[in-house]
């Protein structure tokens, strides 16, 4: 409980994208620490390994890596810090987990990208839905 | 509202302060308020005084767009409505005139399309020099009649029918399937007192058993009349009556019967309170909360003009949608009934059966990569193509590129059978077009039963014969007529006999001055249909049917899309190819001989319900139903019209020519549309009639190019074409109300 106190308090304004750039590294290292706790607390152990789920958050930070603007970065910062306190105080289920960082956003269909080079991106719609 | 409330502040005696005042509006108002209108105290000198009224008022726009036709101008008279002048024609009443006016007149018993009653005295309105106020609808119109709408004495005789008419009308509206969209109700509001004086009891009346399809609760019935007058002179069956007489007068069959007509449910829309509602509507849903979408009927070849009125995904209601040309403002019982099929039996995921004989559903992807590689594994003429009765063009034109593309030209669309003159447009249409069979004068009616066949051709033809007494000959099995009829026998020996002017009725025929022959499209599947067509036109030729102004040579088609399918040049190549086919698709076609194709045929289902052509596919693809799709469709007498989605597909449902699209470029031979307007634009090249929506498009060509036929005549009589009127196709056969129908109504 502890933890959660210290880390949803607003931290300062960054002053330069140096001082926000460090603060993500010290964001990305917590969050690193914290995953076998969370493997452990939501017995996640026989769906993903550390490994996994360390890159997992990395392609997440990585996503908003065209972000120049401190302020934007600490508002970001301020939500990854709030997602990972939620995870941690354990006020998410284990499905939440799975679907958000395990399985991820393409969700169960693995084989996109494999089959689907060549065709039209009628036939990519038609396989989506009737509406486009 | 702020100035009623100064006028009644300048009444009081403190008003000196108003009057004062600088307002020109309140002084305005107060010199009206104030001032006693001497028109009223001394009427003569009024007349005098103000001569007549000019007519500088804006011209007003005659009411639903009410149009004045002069058959002779030499007739046109003049009357004035509020002192506003118009020109109508002799023989106008004066309802119709005050409605070229822009005026309307409160009504419940009046109806443009039945005949006048006159008996619910809500349209009293004043008509100078008459002693009492005059009942509109029945009254007609006298050159230079001064007819004042507004008056005190019309207003205080509206509040007085009002009062009677609510005096035994239950207070039920809350639970009322009208509720919403009552006349009642609005013109009560509109015109009815704040009060009423009536204590006693209201009457009651039994509720009558008319059938599955329309529910009634008599007790709230106004004695209009009029569900009486539409089924004895549009439906034609004399079922209802008005019984007993004074408070005792009440509708009903006059014995313990259903209401047997193809047009019943059309007294539901006619009625004026919640007397007669729809059966399997009721306590279903309020009008208010229903969203209308404006499109067509493809139950029939007619394609009635409907409003789809659904609430979220589902189809609550059909109702019809006023079309002078084609469907008047009537619908059969087939079209308003038959959307309870839209909910059951449909397809929603694509399928494949396997080994054990069942299906498992299975992707998009994984059904598209079977088919294709079947078409591949087969020889292109054992590829075969169906389209179904449901069909829309786009699709259809879509199976026809792919299956040339696949090198097969098997295609055709399963009521037009093995007919391939689709050079000649006036072959298979309705040349005379439906609005103007009324200018007929004898009918010849060849193979058909246009009671069953199509409902609202058949009303055209009732409406004809009772105007104008008609002659009407019928060569077929034993039918069901709802006009004076002569049967004139049963197969192609009697054509023949007209043919060659041996029989009675070819005098009639050439004596006619506009002779209608409609054919029916059930003949299509008889082996001598050329040898019957060449008869057919022979009878033209000699009655002079066919002349440069006037068309009397017609098809009557059965299915929404067969029409489109000729105009697309869907037609065989050769006779038996279902017979050694090896790939067969069946776009919604349920209704082809499924016995023909052979047991080792790969056949593949593309339709939205689980009908016959189900049991037979090996592969199953989901498609959207008329109500779910954007689709052109063109009705038997070559009129252009679309669908409109109103609800959402089912499932995993795709459009129809979505499917035949995608398919082509998983097999190799990718067709080169994209969008519906591509596809379009596809179909301009080869029937450009199919884009001019909504519009007519007659044929050029007469028959009479065709070359003669040596074809024999068989003797074998006509069939009938439709054998249950309330189940012809996937939608009304898994509609459990049609089930009802057929059950009940029809005679066995």
């Amino acid at each position: 409980m502890s933890f959660s106190l210290r880390s949803v308090k607003v931290p300062p304004n960054s002053a330069s994208l140096e001082e926000a750039r460090s603060r993500v590294f010290d964001f990305f290292r917590e969050a690193c620490r914290s995953i076998p706790s969370v493997i452990d607390m939501y017995n996640l152990d026989d769906v993903v390994t550390v490994s996994r789920l360390r890159s997992t958050i990395a392609s997440e930070i990585r996503k908003n890596s065209h972000i120049t603007d401190p302020k934007v970065i600490d508002m970001l910062l301020f939500k990854g810090t709030e997602e990972l306190n939620n995870v941690l105080e354990h006020a998410k289920q284990r499905h939440h987990l799975i679907g958000q960082y395990v399985v991820g956003r393409q969700g169960l269909i693995q084989d996109i990208g494999t089959k689907d080079q060549g065709i039209s991106n009628f036939l990519k719609n038609f396989y989506t839905s009737n509406y486009f | 509202m702020g100035l009623g409330l100064l006028a009644s502040k300048a009444l009081k005696p403190t008003a000196s302060r108003l009057l004062s005042s600088q307002n020109p509006r309140s002084l305005l108002f107060l010199s009206r308020t104030v001032t006693s209108t001497p028109e009223l105290q001394k009427p003569e000198q009024a007349a005098q005084a103000q001569p007549e009224p000019t007519p500088d008022l804006p011209p007003r726009t005659p009411l639903a767009g009410a149009r004045v036709h002069f058959p002779n101008p030499d007739d046109a008279i003049e009357v004035f409505v509020d002192g506003y002048p118009v020109k109508i024609p002799k023989g106008m009443t004066v309802l119709q005139a005050c409605e070229v006016a822009g005026v309307d007149i409160p009504r419940f018993c009046y109806h443009s399309r039945l005949s006048i009653a006159g008996n619910c005295r809500m349209c009293l309105v004043e008509v100078e020099k008459s002693p009492k106020p005059v009942a509109s609808c029945a009254m007609p119109a006298l050159p230079g009649m001064k007819i004042k709408t507004d008056t005190p004495i019309a207003k205080k005789a509206r509040e007085g029918v009002m009062e009677f008419l609510l005096m035994n009308h239950p207070l039920d509206c809350p639970i009322c399937d009208q509720g919403g969209e009552c006349d009642l109700q609005d013109q009560s509001m509109a015109f009815g007192s704040d009060r009423g004086r009536f204590t006693e009891m209201k009457r009651s009346v039994v509720d009558k058993n008319l059938g599955p399809l329309v529910k009634t609760v008599m007790t709230r019935c106004i004695q209009c009349t009029r569900c009486v007058r539409f089924a004895t002179e549009v439906a034609g069956v004399q079922d209802l009556g008005m019984l007993g007489r004074g408070s005792g007068e009440e509708i009903g069959t006059y014995v313990e019967k259903l209401m047997t007509s193809e047009l019943s449910g059309n007294v539901i829309d006619i009625c004026p309170v919640g007397a007669l509602t729809s059966k399997p509507f009721a306590f279903k849903a309020r009008n208010w909360e229903l969203k209308g979408t404006e499109t067509i009927d493809v139950t029939d070849a007619v394609g009635s003009n409907i409003r789809i009125d659904s609430r979220g995904p589902e189809v609550m209601r059909i109702i019809p949608r006023l079309n002078e040309d084609i469907n008047e403002e009537w619908i059969s019982d087939k079209t308003r009934f038959c959307y309870d099929g839209l909910k059951r039996q449909r397809l929603n995921d694509p399928m494949i059966r396997g080994a054990d004989g069942r299906f498992k559903p299975v992707s998009w992807r994984d059904a598209l990569a079977v088919v294709a590689e079947i078409a591949h594994q087969v020889k292109p003429e054992e590829i075969v193509g169906v389209a179904g009765q449901l069909s829309d063009a786009e699709s259809m034109m879509a199976l026809k590129d792919f299956l040339n593309k696949l090198g097969s030209n098997n295609v055709w669309c399963e009521k037009n059978g093995m007919f391939h003159d689709a050079d000649l447009r006036s072959g298979y249409l309705m040349n005379t077009s439906i609005s103007d069979l009324e200018k007929a004068d004898v009918f010849l009616l060849v193979g058909t039963q246009p009671r069953v066949e199509a409902a609202m051709v058949n009303a055209r033809i009732r409406k004809t014969v009772r105007a104008t007494h008609a002659k009407v000959g019928y060569i077929g099995p034993p039918a069901d007529f709802n006009y004076d009829h002569e049967h004139l026998g049963t197969g192609p020996q009697t054509l023949k006999e007209i043919a060659e002017g041996r029989h009675s009725f070819s005098s009639a025929l050439s004596n006619a001055k506009n002779p209608v022959i409609i054919v029916g499209a059930g003949l299509f599947n008889r082996k001598d249909k050329d040898a019957i067509f060449s008869a057919v036109e022979a009878i033209a030729k000699s009655a002079k049917a066919v002349r440069p102004d006037w068309n009397g040579l017609n098809v009557l088609l059965l299915s929404a899309g067969q029409a489109a399918a000729l105009d697309l040049g869907l037609v065989p190549e050769s006779e038996n190819c279902l017979e050694s086919a090896k790939f067969v698709y069946l776009m919604g076609a349920d209704d082809v001989n499924l016995e023909n194709i052979p047991k080792d045929a790969f056949v593949v289902y593309q339709g939205h319900h689980g009908d016959q052509g189900v049991y037979r596919a090996n592969v199953v693809l989901p498609a959207a139903a008329f109500s779910e799709k954007e689709g052109t469709y063109e009705n038997t007498e070559g009129c252009t019209q679309q669908t409109v989605p109103a609800v959402p597909t089912v499932g995993d449902a795709r459009d129809d020519w979505k499917i035949i699209r995608a398919l082509s470029e998983v097999a190799g031979v990718r067709l080169p549309y994209d969008t519906l307007t591509a596809i379009r634009s596809r179909i301009k090249t080869v029937a450009p009639n199919l884009l001019h929506v909504d519009e007519r498009e007659p044929a050029t060509f007469s028959t009479s190019l065709k070359p003669q036929s040596n074809q024999e005549l068989s003797s074998e009589p006509f069939g009938t074409a439709i054998e249950n009127f309330y189940m012809t196709d996937s939608i009304t056969r898994a509609s459990k109300i049609m089930a009802q129908c057929s059950a009940l109504l029809l005679k066995k």
